[in-house]
C-alpha cells in the first residue's frame, strides 16, 4: 500500500466501496456485467494469490473449485433448495475437496504441485461430464431463472459479487497479517527452515488451500446462478486459472490489492481488444502478457512500491548529506 | 484385450512416446514447463500440410523441414523470451509459454482456420496381416520412424559432445559451469531440440490423423502425463510413459468407454506423482 | 526432569543410505545446562545426526528422548515447539522478509505459548534482536545483509523460539577469526542469560575446545570418543582417526 496512514487507507477504501455500490446507476447494463465479471476474476485471483503470491504453491487447477461451486449450486437448486442454502453447501463441498486432495498433493513441491492440481481438475471435469444423471453431462445444465427484470437481476449479482470481492480481500488481508500469514510466508521463503521453526507446514498449506477453495467456490456459485446455464468445459476450464494467474502477476503477486487492480486492467483491456481486434484477440492477449512480464515483472503494485522506496532512499540520502 | 487392440495401443503409444520426449527434456533439463508445446506439435502438422499441398511432399519427408523450422523457432523463443526469466520462478515461464501458445494458436486459426485438416496419402489404406490382427502400413511406418528418432535422440545425448554437455548441465549445473561449459548454450540447444521433436511428431501425426487447433490443449495434457510417468528429462522413461499412456487410453476406451479416455490419463498421472514424485524411472535430482 | 538432570538422550541412532552408514549406532546424553561439542572431520555424520535428532530426516533405527518424551517419530515443527531447535550449516533466511520479521516468525511459532499473539511476539522479537546486536539492521531485508549478520539473525531467530536445547550447526563457518571471536562471546553470554543447553557442531576442533564442557567425536558415522576437552585432545584414537589422519594427509600433500 502506498499510503502508510491506516485511517486514510480505511477512509479511501470505504469511499471506493460506496462509489462501486452506486456505479450501476450511471453505466449501461453491458458495463454492469463486465464489472461483475471483473469482481469475479478478482475473487478467484485472490485465491491464487494466497496460494502462489504468499505461499509459493501455484494452484494451476484452482478452476476445479469454481466448477465445484457452480455445479453444487446447479444441482442443489434443481432439487428445489434455495440459493442461500446451496451456497454454504457449495463452499463446504469445495473445502472438503481441498482437504482430501490437499493432504496428499500439497506434499509435492513446485512444478509437481501445479501439475497435480491440473490433473485433479481434469479428472473432476471428466467425472462431471460423464455423471449425466446428476450433472446433466457434457451438454451442461440449467438453473432456475430469477423472476425479475434482467436489469434488477444483474444489479443483484453486481452487488453480490462486489460484496464477495470485498469480503474475500478483507479476509485474506487479515489472514496475511496474522500469525497464520507469517506461517505461509515462511513456507514460501524456505519450507525446510519454516518446519524447523515450529511451523506445522502441512496444516498451513492445507488450510490456505481451503480458504482459497472457499472463496473460489462461492464465486462459482454466484456465477452459476447469474448465468442460469453452465457447462462443464466452461466452469472447469484451465483458462480460468491461467487468466487469474495473469491477473495476479499484472496486479502484483503477494500484494493484497494486486488481484483487484490486475482484474480491472486485464479485463477492461480485453474488452477493448475483443471489440477492436476480434480476429486477433488471442495474439493480442499473448503479446500483452509478454510485454507485461518484460516491463512490469513485479506487477503494478510491486512497481509502485519500488518507485516509492527508491524515492524515499533518495530523500534520505539528501537529508544525510 | 485382443491382439488387435494391443497393436493399436502400441502404435499410438509410439507416437505419444516421441511427442512426450521433447516436452520431458524441456521440463526436466531446461526447467521450463512449455505450455506452447501443443502449438508446436500442431505447427509441425500444418507445415507438412503446406508442403503436401504445394509440392505433394510426403510428410515422412517434410518432417525434416518441420523439425528444422521448429528447432529455430524453439531456439528463438528460448533466447528472447524464456532465458531472461529463468530465475523468476515457474510462474513466469509458465505464463510466457502460454502467451506463445496464444499467439501461435491465433496465427494457425487465421492462416488455416479452425477446421480439421487431413493429408490423404495414396498408401493410406494399405494393411498387412500379423497373426489375427491387421496392421495399417502407415501407422506402422510412423511407429518405426518414431522409434528411430527416439533412438537418435538418445544417441545424440549419449555420444555427441553437445549431448554429453547437456547431460552434465542437467546433473550438476555449478560443476559444469566450473569446468568452463557454456551452460546457457546447453539449455538453449536442449530446448530447441525439444521443440524440434514436437514438430517431427506433428508431421508424423499429420500423416495418420486429422488435426486442428482444437488439439492444442489435449496434447499438452498428454505430454504432461507422459513426462510425469517417465520421470522428467529421462528419454527412455518418456518413451515408456508414452507407450503406457497409449495402452491405458486404449484399454480405458474399451473397458470404460471412450468418454473416460482423458480422465484415465489424469488419474494415472496424479497417482504416479503421489506414489513416486519423480516418475517411474526418474532420478531424484530432476525437478 | 529425569535422573541426573539429563535433558536429551540419543540411543543407538542410525541412518543408512543404502550401504553407506552415515550415522551408525550413535548414543550419548546431554545434561541440562551443558555445552556439548560434537566434532568430527567433514563427512563424519554431524549434520546428518542433527537432522535425525530434529526430525528433518527419517532415521533408520534408534531413539531420541527429550525431557522424558520420546521424540523419535515427531515432525520437525513438533520437536521445535517442544523446545529443541537448530540452526543450519548453510544459513536459511526467510527471503522476502525483514530481519525483524524473520525473528518474529521464530517468536510466533516457538515454545512459549504467551507469544502466540502478535503484540507479545513482536515485543519479544525486538528484545532478542537487541540481545544479539542487530538493532540497526532490523528493518533491512535479509537479502541485503552480510553473512555475519545473517548468522546473528539466524541465532536470534532460534533464540526467539525459547528453546531449551539448541543445536548450533557450524555457526562459525565462513566467518573470519575476529568474527568467530565475537560470535563465541555472544554464544557464551546468551547461553548464560538464557540457561540454554547447547550441542555445538564443528569440524574445527580448536573452535569447540574453549567453549565445551564435554565433547563427542564422530568419525565415519560412529562415535569414537566422548569426554572432557582435555580427555579428547589426549585420546590416541582421536589423534589417529581425526587429527592424525588430517595431519598426515597435509604432510603428504605438501611433500
Amino acid at each position: 500500500m502506498v499510503l502508510n496512514n491506516k485511517k486514510v487507507n480505511i477512509f479511501l477504501l470505504i469511499i471506493g466501496i460506496i462509489l462501486f455500490i452506486f456505479l450501476p446507476r450511471f453505466i449501461s447494463g453491458y458495463w454492469v456485467r463486465v464489472i461483475t465479471t471483473i469482481f469475479m476474476y478478482a475473487v478467484i485471483s485472490q485465491g491464487i494469490n494466497l496460494m502462489s503470491g504468499y505461499m509459493g504453491y501455484l494452484p494451476f487447477g484452482n478452476a476445479m473449485f469454481f466448477g465445484i461451486g457452480a455445479y453444487v449450486t446447479a444441482i442443489g437448486m434443481s432439487k428445489g433448495l434455495p440459493f442461500l442454502v446451496v451456497v454454504p453447501l457449495a463452499a463446504i463441498t469445495a473445502i472438503l475437496f481441498s482437504i482430501i486432495f490437499g493432504l496428499p498433493v500439497l506434499r509435492l513441491r513446485g512444478h509437481y504441485f501445479a501439475i497435480a492440481t491440473i490433473g485433479i481438475s481434469g479428472a473432476l471435469l471428466s467425472v462431471v461430464q460423464n455423471a449425466t444423471e446428476i450433472t446433466g453431462g457434457a451438454m451442461g445444465t440449467t438453473l432456475p431463472i430469477i423472476d425479475k427484470s434482467p436489469e434488477i437481476t444483474y444489479n443483484y449479482f453486481y452487488l453480490a459479487m462486489l460484496a464477495l470481492m470485498v469480503i474475500t480481500t478483507l479476509t485474506i488481508y487479515l489472514v496475511i497479517k496474522s500469525k497464520f500469514g507469517f506461517g505461509i510466508r515462511s513456507i514460501k521463503a524456505n519450507e525446510e527452515a519454516a518446519n524447523s521453526m515450529g511451523i506445522n507446514t502441512t496444516y498451513h498449506k492445507v488450510t490456505a488451500w481451503a480458504i482459497s477453495a472457499l472463496f473460489t467456490s462461492i464465486a462459482g456459485a454466484l456465477y452459476a446462478y447469474w448465468m442460469s446455464f453452465i457447462g462443464p468445459e466452461e466452469v472447469f476450464d484451465v483458462m480460468i486459472a491461467v487468466n487469474t494467474i495473469v491477473i495476479m502477476l499484472i496486479g502484483g503477486a503477494g500484494s493484497i490489492l494486486g488481484p483487484i487492480i490486475g482484474a480491472f486492467v486485464i479485463e477492461l483491456f480485453s474488452e477493448v481488444v475483443w471489440s477492436s481486434f476480434l480476429e486477433y484477440h488471442l495474439a493480442v492477449l499473448g503479446i500483452t502478457i509478454i510485454i507485461i512480464v518484460f516491463f512490469v515483472p513485479k506487477g503494478i503494485t510491486g512497481t509502485i512500491a519500488d518507485f516509492v522506496k527508491k524515492r524515499e532512499l533518495r530523500l534520505r540520502k539528501k537529508v544525510s548529506v | 484385450m485382443s491382439l488387435q487392440m494391443l497393436i493399436n495401443a502400441i502404435l499410438l503409444g509410439g507416437l505419444y512416446a516421441l511427442m512426450g520426449i521433447g516436452f520431458s527434456l524441456q521440463w526436466g533439463i531446461s526447467g521450463i514447463i512449455n505450455l506452447s508445446y501443443g502449438a508446436m506439435v500442431i505447427l509441425g502438422s500444418y507445415i507438412s500440410l503446406e508442403f503436401f499441398n504445394l509440392f505433394h511432399l510426403d510428410p515422412f519427408i517434410s518432417m525434416i523441414i518441420s523439425g528444422a523450422i521448429l528447432f529455430v523457432i524453439g531456439a528463438a523463443i528460448y533466447r528472447t523470451l524464456l532465458q531472461p526469466f529463468l530465475k523468476g520462478g515457474i510462474v513466469f515461464t509458465i505464463i510466457l509459454t502460454f502467451a506463445v501458445r496464444l499467439i501461435v494458436e491465433n496465427i494457425i486459426l487465421k492462416v488455416w482456420s479452425a477446421d480439421y485438416r487431413t493429408i490423404r496419402l495414396t498408401y493410406a489404406g494399405s494393411n498387412f496381416q500379423f497373426g489375427d490382427a491387421y496392421i495399417p502400413l502407415i501407422k506402422f511406418l510412423a511407429f518405426l520412424v518414431a522409434a528411430v528418432l527416439i533412438y537418435l535422440t538418445y544417441l545424440f545425448m549419449m555420444k555427441t559432445k553437445i549431448g554429453k554437455g547437456i547431460q552434465a548441465v542437467a546433473l550438476d549445473k555449478e560443476g559444469a559451469q566450473a569446468v568452463g561449459m557454456d551452460v546457457e548454450k546447453m539449455y538453449l540447444i536442449n530446448f530447441a531440440l525439444g521443440t524440434a521433436l514436437a514438430g517431427l511428431t506433428g508431421s508424423l501425426w499429420a500423416s495418420i490423423y486429422s488435426f486442428s487447433p482444437h488439439l492444442l490443449g489435449p496434447i499438452v495434457g498428454k505430454v504432461f502425463i507422459i513426462a510425469i510417468l517417465g520421470g522428467l528429462g529421462n528419454i527412455w522413461g518418456a518413451a515408456a510413459g508414452g507407450l503406457l499412456l497409449g495402452i491405458a487410453e486404449t484399454a480405458g476406451a474399451v473397458f470404460l468407454g471412450s468418454e473416460w479416455q482423458e480422465a484415465i490419463g489424469m488419474v494415472i498421472m496424479v497417482s504416479v506423482l503421489l506414489w513416486r514424485p519423480y516418475g517411474l524411472m526418474g532420478k531424484k535430482f530432476f525437478g | 526432569m529425569g535422573e541426573n538432570n539429563i535433558i536429551l538422550k540419543i540411543k543407538t541412532l542410525s541412518k543408512h543410505f543404502g550401504a553407506l552408514k552415515a550415522v551408525d549406532e550413535v548414543s550419548f546424553e546431554v545434561k541440562k545446562g551443558e555445552i556439548v561439542g560434537l566434532i568430527g572431520p567433514n563427512g563424519a555424520g554431524k549434520t546428518t545426526l542433527t537432522n535425525l535428532v530434529t526430525g528433518a530426516s527419517p532415521k533408520t533405527a534408534g531413539k531420541v528422548i527429550f525431557k522424558d518424551l520420546d521424540i523419535s517419530n515427531l515432525k520437525p515443527y513438533q520437536i521445535a515447539r517442544n523446545g529443541l531447535t537448530r540452526t543450519f550449516q548453510v544459513v536459511k533466511p526467510l527471503i522476502g522478509m525483514t530481519v525483524e520479521e524473520n525473528v518474529l516468525v521464530g517468536s510466533l511459532f516457538g515454545r512459549d505459548k504467551r507469544n502466540t499473539d502478535m503484540k507479545n511476539a513482536s515485543k519479544r522479537a525486538r528484545e532478542i534482536i537487541k540481545l544479539v546486536g542487530l538493532e540497526s539492521k532490523k528493518d533491512s531485508s535479509v537479502s541485503d545483509i552480510t553473512l555475519p549478520d545473517l548468522k546473528k539473525m539466524e541465532f536470534a531467530r532460534v533464540l526467539a523460539m525459547e528453546p531449551e536445547v539448541l543445536f548450533l550447526d557450524e555457526v562459525m563457518a565462513g566467518l573470519n577469526p575476529a568474527e568467530v571471536e565475537e560470535a563465541s562471546i555472544l554464544v557464551k553470554r546468551v547461553r548464560r542469560e538464557k540457561e540454554l543447553t547447547i550441542v555445538y557442531i564443528e569440524h574445527i576442533m580448536k573452535a569447540v575446545m574453549g567453549i565445551s564442557d564435554r565433547i563427542v567425536v564422530l568419525h565415519h558415522g560412529r562415535k569414537i570418543v566422548e569426554g572432557t576437552p582435555q580427555e579428547v585432545v589426549n585420546n590416541s584414537a582421536v589423534i589417529e582417526a581425526y587429527l592424525g589422519k588430517r595431519y598426515t594427509k597435509e604432510v603428504n600433500n605438501e611433500g
